[in-house]
């Protein structure tokens, strides 16, 4: 993959976005621990995940602030997404975690897996940015908290569950496999309905469209009749 | 009779619990996800409201919907017909948005909470936002006026309604202005154009128009002129909204405005740049001001009745409240505590009692506080767990120990009972503070919110001591009940009431009757002994982001974060004890 990093990363809009979308995701993932810490009994992993939240916070601050330096140093920053701005695996964080839905041994192991994807995505990022020490510096020192996050998920996992952490984390990895399935999927979905949504927008609406127009030439602004009063003592949809 | 009524999938989804007339409970749905402004099915809002009476959903009567989504449909197929060819992009988005989920509410709703379909109705966007503004309102007849981005076709509508306890009810919606000509569409646009989020940056907009002066206004009425008949009608040539998923004005507005704000950047007021932003948002909201004091004055010369009753998003405008009870000719003006789409969970089903199933009138209780209660055990529980210093309090040492610390500087968490319906913080679920102190402003604003450092805060004091320190007009205090008013602080308070007092020496003042929160209202007086004011600094108990707190959970966890002081949750007490926190919170990192 160094490559395909090497291409992403040398490209300083991209890298600016970049930056500034992981603060998002940062800031995404400590809202959901703050709000595992608010919904836990254990006061231990309460503890674990406010103190991890605040990291996450920190995290978005580091990010942002080095997006934005980046930022402003560009002539023209564009857009604040392209085409191809898609997060990749370990960069999604918890990736729209329910908090309240799922079992603590559950969430710990959904925790562990997503800091060591993140770890190993921002390792590897951490690699290519020799041109941009301070960018670097930014993404090391995150991956080195997010080993630390990586290690307490494992510990707590194991205390919370004993002996059965290997199987929440199995679990774990399952999901996030189908997750991925399903996010394929629903991209896929979404693609093949606006082509066929598009292709009758151009084949079939026209002369709808033409008649629609006509009709709203008809309809002068300012005050009209209200819908409402049609005293409709139905309830019906329409 | 029970019925449940439901307000989703646009923005700020909610439910509310109607039994033989009365509201028994009502929660936007964000309350409980956590997600700021949740537009989704309001499931664990439907459940909440149904525990609260003990119901399970076959035992419900009806279901109501508070607008109709086929016509909503209509608006939209129809809109972008209109916009052919350019609409292309938007087509699709729009058809699996509507054709995927929005199309098919009842059978959504039917299977949800598996009623039979037949039970589920629904009611027009803007009769529900009439029907939260009047039928809530301690008023038999009234002039109404709702206005918002857009219901089905409606933006803006004119009515009257009767109603009398032990009586029938009517709302006669007269006349509306349709989609694509909307004044919260219009406000929406110059919301995102200055870099906000629309639906949740407006009043953003609001607070940042009183550091500019009106100089677009001219060009502003251009673009939003009056019709020969006295409504209003946008020059689509600078919008995009009817056209586009994700564009709000055109480039003929940037053209005319200049290039919009880079919401990445902060807003700085002593830049040029900054300056013109706050010229864009004061003319933006002086033109919004004249067109709605305009048709409210029409409206009230062709009802002649006394009171005005106000729905939708633009109700939430405080500053154009104000106007309108100055100017336009009402005795009262009546904003409900949840103008917005959330309240029209509670207005479809007041709607459906009254007049769909035709029940006689019952007076609601004129109070906001319909949500979860505060259990207060919690927090103890929290706090011994964490090893923070906690005490169980009687009223008058709660009292005493939240005046002493507020008068020493101290931020204050404070939660009480049930929490409110709406998004105001009216007593129950707030932030209090020294109002005097300007730099607590600049302070709550950088390290307590985390938010913008223009935006004002709002003070709250007991009614009968009101006009002593803020310029009411005759019906002010009503306005300012549910906080719905910008009104002048007198001049001669302004310097000690600094923190609360806007850049153009006004304030969102908070009018308390002591009914409505007696434990909040018992505080003021105390701290009106201590201080010679009675007087408080009240701002929503949430992080930016976040929505307002509901349990003592999530107080307990702002009130860390946010680094607080104090947090009251009823008669339990924890005081932050910085130097144990921090040791615990590098232990445990």
């Amino acid at each position: 993959m160094y490559p395909v990093h090497w291409l992403v990363w040398i490209d300083p809009h991209r890298r600016a976005r970049k930056l500034l979308q992981f603060a998002e995701v940062e800031a995404d993932g400590a809202r959901d621990l703050f709000r595992a810490a608010e919904v836990v009994q254990d006061p231990i992993l309460r503890r674990r995940f406010f103190a991890h939240a605040r990291d996450e916070v920190r995290h978005a601050s580091l990010f942002r602030t080095r997006g934005l330096a980046l930022r402003r140093r560009l002539d023209r920053p564009g857009p604040d997404h392209v085409l191809g701005d898609g997060l990749l695996p370990g960069e999604r964080g918890f990736d729209r975690l329910n908090v309240e839905a799922e079992s603590m041994s559950a969430l710990l192991a959904f925790i562990h897996l997503s800091e060591r994807a993140a770890s190993h995505s921002f390792a590897a990022y951490g690699a290519v940015l020799g041109h941009d020490p301070e960018t670097r510096a930014v993404i090391q020192q995150i991956a080195r908290d997010e080993e630390g996050h990586m290690r307490y998920s494992r510990v707590e996992l194991s205390r919370v569950a004993p002996g059965q952490a290997n199987r929440a984390l199995w679990a774990s990895r399952l999901r996030r496999l189908w997750r991925a399935y399903v996010r394929t999927a629903l991209v896929m979905a979404d693609m093949i309905a606006r082509l066929i949504l598009t292709l009758l927008y151009f084949l079939l609406l026209p002369p709808f469209a033409l008649l629609a127009r006509r009709a709203a030439r008809k309809e002068p602004p300012g005050w009209h009749i209200c819908n409402a009063c049609r005293n409709d003592r139905t309830g019906g949809q329409y | 009779m029970k019925i449940l009524g439901i307000s989703s999938f646009y923005h700020d989804a909610a439910a509310a619990l109607l039994i033989d007339g009365l509201p028994v409970a009502a929660v936007q749905e964000e309350r409980l996800s956590r997600r700021k402004n949740d537009a989704g099915f309001p499931v664990r809002a439907i459940e909440w409201c149904l525990g609260q009476a003990a119901l399970e959903p076959q035992e419900l009567d009806a279901v109501i919907f508070y607008e109709r989504p086929a016509l909503k449909f209509d608006r939209v197929l129809m809109t972008l017909l209109r916009g052919f060819p350019h609409s292309w992009r938007a087509f699709p988005k729009a058809m699996n948005n509507m054709l995927g989920e929005k199309l098919w509410v009842r059978g959504v709703i039917a299977a949800q909470l598996a009623v039979s379909a037949r039970r589920v109705h629904f009611t027009d966007h803007h009769l529900s936002h009439a029907a939260a503004a009047f039928l809530t309102a301690p008023t038999e007849s009234a002039a109404i006026l709702t206005a918002d981005g857009v219901g089905e076709w409606a933006t803006l509508t004119l009515g009257r309604g009767r109603k009398k306890a032990g009586g029938a009810t009517t709302i006669d919606l007269m006349r509306e202005v349709r989609f694509p000509h909307s004044l919260g569409l219009f406000y929406s646009a110059f919301t995102a154009y200055l870099g906000f989020k629309v639906n949740e940056g407006e009043y953003k907009v609001m607070g940042l128009a009183a550091y500019g002066k009106p100089r677009w206004a001219r060009e502003m009425r251009r673009i939003l002129q009056r019709t020969d008949d006295g409504a209003f009608a946008l020059d689509l040539a600078y919008f995009d909204y009817h056209r586009a998923v994700d564009a709000a004005y055109s480039k003929a507005f940037i053209d005319l405005f200049g290039p919009p704000r880079d919401h990445f950047e902060p807003i700085d007021l002593s830049t040029a740049l900054g300056q013109h932003y706050a010229d864009i948002a004061a003319s933006a909201q002086l033109v919004l001001e004249e067109v709605i004091v305009d048709i409210a004055t029409s409206l009230h010369r062709e009802t002649g009745l006394a009171d005005l009753c106000f729905g939708g998003g633009v109700a939430l405008n405080g500053v154009a409240n104000a106007r309108i009870l100055r100017e336009a000719g009402f005795d009262r003006l009546f904003v409900p505590s949840a103008p917005g789409d959330a309240g029209c969970a509670l207005g479809a089903a007041l709607w459906a009692d009254r007049i769909l199933f035709d029940r006689p009138h019952r007076d609601c209780p004129d109070h906001p506080f319909w949500g979860p209660a505060v259990v207060s055990d919690d927090l103890a529980r929290l706090a011994a767990e964490d090893g923070f210093p906690f005490a169980r309090l009687s009223a008058a040492e709660r009292i005493d120990q939240v005046v002493e610390a507020i008068a020493s500087g101290e931020i204050v968490g404070w939660m009480e009972g049930a929490t409110e319906f709406g998004p105001r913080a009216l007593g129950h679920r707030s932030i209090l503070a020294d109002p005097g102190n300007a730099a607590m402003r600049a302070w709550l604003n950088r390290d307590i919110k985390f938010r913008e450092s223009f935006r004002p805060f709002a003070p709250v004091v007991p009614a009968d001591q009101a006009e002593t320190y803020f310029e009411l007009p005759p019906g002010g205090a009503r306005l300012g009940r549910f906080m719905s008013g910008v009104f002048p602080v007198r001049p001669q308070w302004r310097g000690k009431l600094a923190a609360v007092t806007h850049v153009d020496g006004t304030a969102r003042v908070q009018v308390l009757d002591r009914g409505m929160a007696p434990g909040l209202h018992a505080l003021l007086i105390a701290y009106g002994q201590r201080r010679g004011m009675p007087i408080l600094l009240n701002t929503s108990f949430n992080l930016a982001g976040d929505p307002i707190v509901t349990s003592v959970a999530e107080g307990y966890s702002t009130f860390r974060r946010a680094g607080m002081d104090m947090l009251v949750a009823d008669d339990v007490m924890v005081r932050r004890q910085r130097a144990r926190q921090e040791h615990v919170l590098e232990e445990v990192a």
